[in-house]
């Protein structure tokens, strides 16, 4: 069973191509994930998201604030005990921020998990049976994804805010429904790329051998996506914080609870424009910026790593394994000719 | 609820237009463009001025086109349609009780002092409970030079009988007759079945009086849907243009009452500029390019603070005259709110230092645990004494007893057991897009679950609001109850009590939405909108209040002004304020008295 991801990384090490060589250890034996070449921009990027992730979560460990903790009033400036002054209800910016990022950022995981899963399964499925059932999946998603979003997502968040279900008012609630609208997308391009794989020989070679069509998708369609399905999840979880905050910044998020579109939502119920309490509206929306920046650029320099041909670097790596390659082939054409000398 | 500033739909449309990072973004640029058009006007040195700004500061006056017009905001949002005073969607200043430019009232209110002041009439009497008798100034006329008598008046509030859908009609349920025996009088007879003289007050200082020759010529049921636009009044004012862009009114030279308020007005013009949103109005006044106007201002201080000549009726926190409560209505159908105990709580569990500070940015007195406003006109009838001894303040510690010694035992969730009822969730309500409210009720949640009553919020749409109040289907809610009126405080013990109006669940109802039970307050009601003289109503009014403090059926979270009256003394000065107050902090009313005492600086 082959792995597309695996062969990705195999096509990075430039190793296979050149059969193990048992006396030849490299003066330098790098670990695995150095040869993964990530790059300048995988590096920024997964840098950024690092430093949120820590905001978000061991941030509030350190704090001396809580976020429902009065601690000021309306608007105080930042001051060195507040250093990103206080908003409309007189809490502490930074504190509220930091529980904010979290919530968004579980937020995040959960809807923009569930959207690929939802997408992964119709797309997969579409794409590699076919025939009336794709026509069937295929004509839903396209209703689903004719109709815009953000109507359905106010109209079902509007609702969901006044059942009396506790578990579907927090944010979890919120998760599932941006979860359930987003994933069209996801799934046609998926089911592009599965119809693709659908026809390779390896597929072929599974049927004969007597896998069953669920076992193929698992073992022999998916691992071909992955790559592809990876960078979806990463988009598809900028744009659930994103879809998120709007909705929250629209009122429609969920009561009580700290987001970034909250705190927007806040900021310009109470003004903070015009009173120019620009601490009360700029944190958030600069980490709104931050989340969904690191998160397109990890998504594009992911793109570079699975796909080669995009790859980027210093010219000196570009060279030293372009010479790397054309030693692999001299050996492997030396092996050849070998091989031949033996069998003739 | 016409104040609450937040609800302009053309905010919200625009928010619902933008999105998150877009949204942020273009708002920070349209705050740079305003901090960048806002031209210094203070600086000059005030002197003795009275009614300046806060700081002390007055402008040079204004000169070019509108050195001479009192620009006013605040009032009007949409495209003016009509100018048929009758109408519900009539533009200002023909709407429904606003500042008496254009058409006048018999009588106006003022909030400050609780009188009734002269209007069209120069007088009232009452006949105890029996009788209202006014008499019309000397030679009133309508602005085309006709006279304004009794008959008028009198046609004026009988429109109410021949349309039931215009806001008079409801006079003929407190009045039995009107009468105009002369040119000069008018003779009410006050309903002998409800005898309620405050609300037969209340209607003459709100309703118009009308030109019978224009509207003796308009069908019945078309009053209120007849479209005008040139409105003929008895004010000092006509209406010269009005577009989508603003409404502009012209000095009536011959004004019928130059002689009464010792000259005409000294703007020649008035202009209501038409904003899309309450910002670009904050932003026009900062700049000295409105002068006065009723729109919500977060942190007002800053503008005196930055120097700008603005000011407000009180020189310190609260800055505005408190003029309603918005009120935490409790349904005592609902399981845990049935009991006073925990309603008692409740109302001892908010803080109500928070609400007024940042909700209300500072603009709330300390809220009273009662239903009479402690100041201004209601004032006399407030009882200090019996509030602190059986009332309630923000206390968490004092809220918990109150709940442990009627019985209730914490949960492992942290929440009150009440004999086998858990305390809550209740649903806290009101409309979204009302800012200030909604920040009050995460504030009140907040509260509550410090102390053990599981509450959260849920913001609905105003409609869905209303009907879930008015049908008590809701738990709890924040609404508002009657304003500062001549009818009031009967009229919000009305509101909060009354079992007259008692309906089941489900059944619309216009007072006492909590559902609240009880045999005795409908008497004590009665006693005292039939009270003559204040000793009389101040004993009635202590027996409400005590019996209300003892109930708990709602709670008051915060003073609002009436109108938030606020002007800049850029072009002109002489506005009322404390130190300076001829005229009370109002445009409605007896407000209209600063529109003939205010004072050009330049020239």
């Amino acid at each position: 069973m082959t792995n597309i991801s695996s062969s990705a990384v195999s096509a990075e090490q430039e190793g296979p191509l050149v059969p193990e060589t048992p006396q030849a250890p490299g003066p330098k034996a790098r670990p695995a994930w150095r040869s993964l070449n990530f790059g300048p921009r995988m590096w920024v990027s997964l840098g950024m998201i690092l430093a949120i992730a820590v905001l978000a979560f061991i941030g509030p460990l350190l704090y001396p604030y809580a976020p429902d903790q009065k601690v000021g009033g309306l608007y105080d400036a930042p001051s060195p005990e507040h250093i990103l002054g206080t908003d409309n209800f007189g809490y502490d910016v930074l504190a509220v921020l930091m529980a904010s990022t979290r919530n968004s950022l579980i937020n995040g995981l959960l809807a923009g998990t569930l959207a690929t899963l939802i997408g992964v399964l119709i797309g997969v499925v579409a794409g590699y049976i076919g025939g009336w059932l794709e026509e069937a999946l295929m004509g839903i998603t396209n209703i689903v994804l004719a109709i815009p979003a953000i109507v359905i997502l106010i109209l079902i968040s509007m609702s969901l805010q006044s059942t009396d279900i506790p578990f579907l008012k927090g944010i979890v609630g919120l998760a599932l429904v941006i979860g359930i609208t987003s994933w069209p997308w996801t799934a046609r391009a998926v089911r592009a790329q599965a119809s693709s794989v659908a026809t390779r020989e390896h597929i072929d070679v599974a049927k004969l051998s007597g896998a069953r069509t669920g076992g193929i998708l698992v073992f022999d369609v998916l691992p071909y996506l992955a790559s592809y399905i990876v960078m979806a999840w990463v988009l598809q979880l900028a744009s659930a914080i994103l879809a998120e905050s709007t909705l929250s910044m629209l009122g429609l998020g969920p009561s009580g609870t700290n987001s970034l579109g909250m705190q927007l939502h806040w900021a310009l119920a109470f003004q903070a424009v015009a009173v120019g309490a620009y601490w009360a509206f700029l944190p958030p929306t600069i980490v709104l910026t931050l989340i969904s920046f690191a998160l397109l650029y990890l998504q594009s320099s992911l793109d570079e790593v699975f796909n080669p041909r995009l790859r980027r670097g210093k010219k000196k790596n570009l060279a030293r394994a372009a010479a790397r390659r054309a030693e692999a082939a001299r050996k492997l054409a030396e092996q050849i000719e070998g091989r031949q000398e033996v069998t003739a | 609820m016409s104040d609450s500033i937040f609800e302009k739909p053309s905010r919200r449309s625009f928010l619902k237009l933008g999105g998150v990072v877009a949204g942020s973004i273009a708002l920070a640029a349209c705050a740079g463009g305003g901090s960048g058009g806002s031209t210094a006007s203070g600086g000059a040195s005030a002197g003795a001025k009275p009614g300046i700004g806060n700081n002390g500061q007055m402008g040079k006056g204004r000169s070019g086109a509108t050195a001479d017009s009192l620009l006013i905001a605040g009032f009007q949002w949409g495209p003016p349609a009509t100018f048929n005073p009758l109408s519900p969607t009539a533009a200002w200043p023909a709407a429904a009780n606003v500042m008496q430019i254009v058409y006048e009232t018999p009588l106006r209110w003022n909030i400050l002092t609780g009188e009734i002041m002269p209007g069209l009439a120069a007088k009232y009497e009452l006949d105890g409970t029996n009788s209202v008798t006014l008499t019309m100034q000397d030679g009133v006329t309508f602005s085309d030079g006709t006279a304004c008598t009794a008959k008028d008046v009198v046609f004026s509030y009988e429109l109410g009988k021949k349309n039931p859908g215009i806001n008079v009609a409801s006079f003929w349920q407190l009045a039995d007759s009107m009468e105009a025996p002369d040119d000069k009088t008018v003779v009410v007879k006050i309903n002998q079945k409800t005898k309620n003289v405050g609300n037969v007050l209340r209607m003459l200082t709100e309703n118009y009086v009308l030109p019978q020759s224009v509207f003796s010529g308009i069908a019945d049921d078309k009053l209120p849907t007849e479209v005008m636009d040139k409105p003929l009044g008895t004010g000092p004012f006509t209406l010269d243009k009005a577009d989508q862009t603003q409404v502009v009114l012209t000095l009536n030279d011959k004004y019928w009452g130059k002689t009464y308020y010792g000259g005409l007005p000294v703007m020649k013009q008035i202009i209501h500029p038409i904003f899309k949103s309450n910002e670009d109005g904050n932003i026009k006044f900062q700049a000295g390019e409105l002068d006065i106007m009723q729109q919500f201002v977060s942190q007002i201080w800053k503008m005196w603070e930055g120097g700008k000549p603005v000011g407000t009726f009180l020189k310190d926190k609260p800055y505005y005259v408190p003029g309603s409560m918005p009120m935490l209505l409790m349904n005592t159908t609902k399981k845990g709110l049935d009991n006073a105990a925990v309603r008692k709580a409740i109302a001892t569990a908010i803080n109500y230092a928070d609400i007024a500070e940042t909700a209300m940015s500072g603009y709330s007195a300390t809220v009273q645990p009662s239903l009479i406003l402690p100041t201004g006109a209601e004032s006399k009838y407030f009882n200090a004494d019996d509030a602190k001894a059986n009332g309630w303040s923000y206390d968490a510690a004092a809220a918990e007893k109150l709940l442990t010694d009627a019985g209730a035992k914490k949960g492992s969730d942290g929440i009150y057991v009440l004999n086998g009822t858990r305390l809550g969730p209740y649903k806290l309500i009101t409309p979204t897009g009302w800012t200030d409210w909604n920040a009050s009720c995460e504030i009140i949640a907040k509260s509550l679950k410090a102390i053990g009553i599981d509450c959260s919020t849920n913001f609905p749409q105003q409609a869905e609001t209303t009907q879930a109040i008015q049908g008590g289907t809701f738990d709890l809610a924040v609404w508002y109850v009657s304003g500062v009126n001549p009818a009031t405080p009967w009229a919000r013990f009305k509101d909060i009590m009354s079992q007259s109006e008692m309906q089941p669940i489900g059944k619309t109802t216009f007072a006492n939405y909590g559902r609240w039970k009880n045999s005795e307050v409908e008497a004590m009601l009665t006693e005292a909108s039939q009270a003559t003289d204040d000793a009389a109503k101040k004993a009635a009014y202590d027996k409400l209040d005590a019996l209300y403090r003892k109930e708990v059926p709602a709670c008051p979270i915060m003073y609002r002004p009436d109108e938030f009256y606020e002007y800049n003394a850029t072009n002109f000065y002489n506005w009322p304020d404390e130190k300076n107050s001829y005229a009370p902090p109002m445009f409605r009313g007896a407000g209209n008295t600063w529109m003939y005492k205010i004072q050009k600086i330049a020239g």
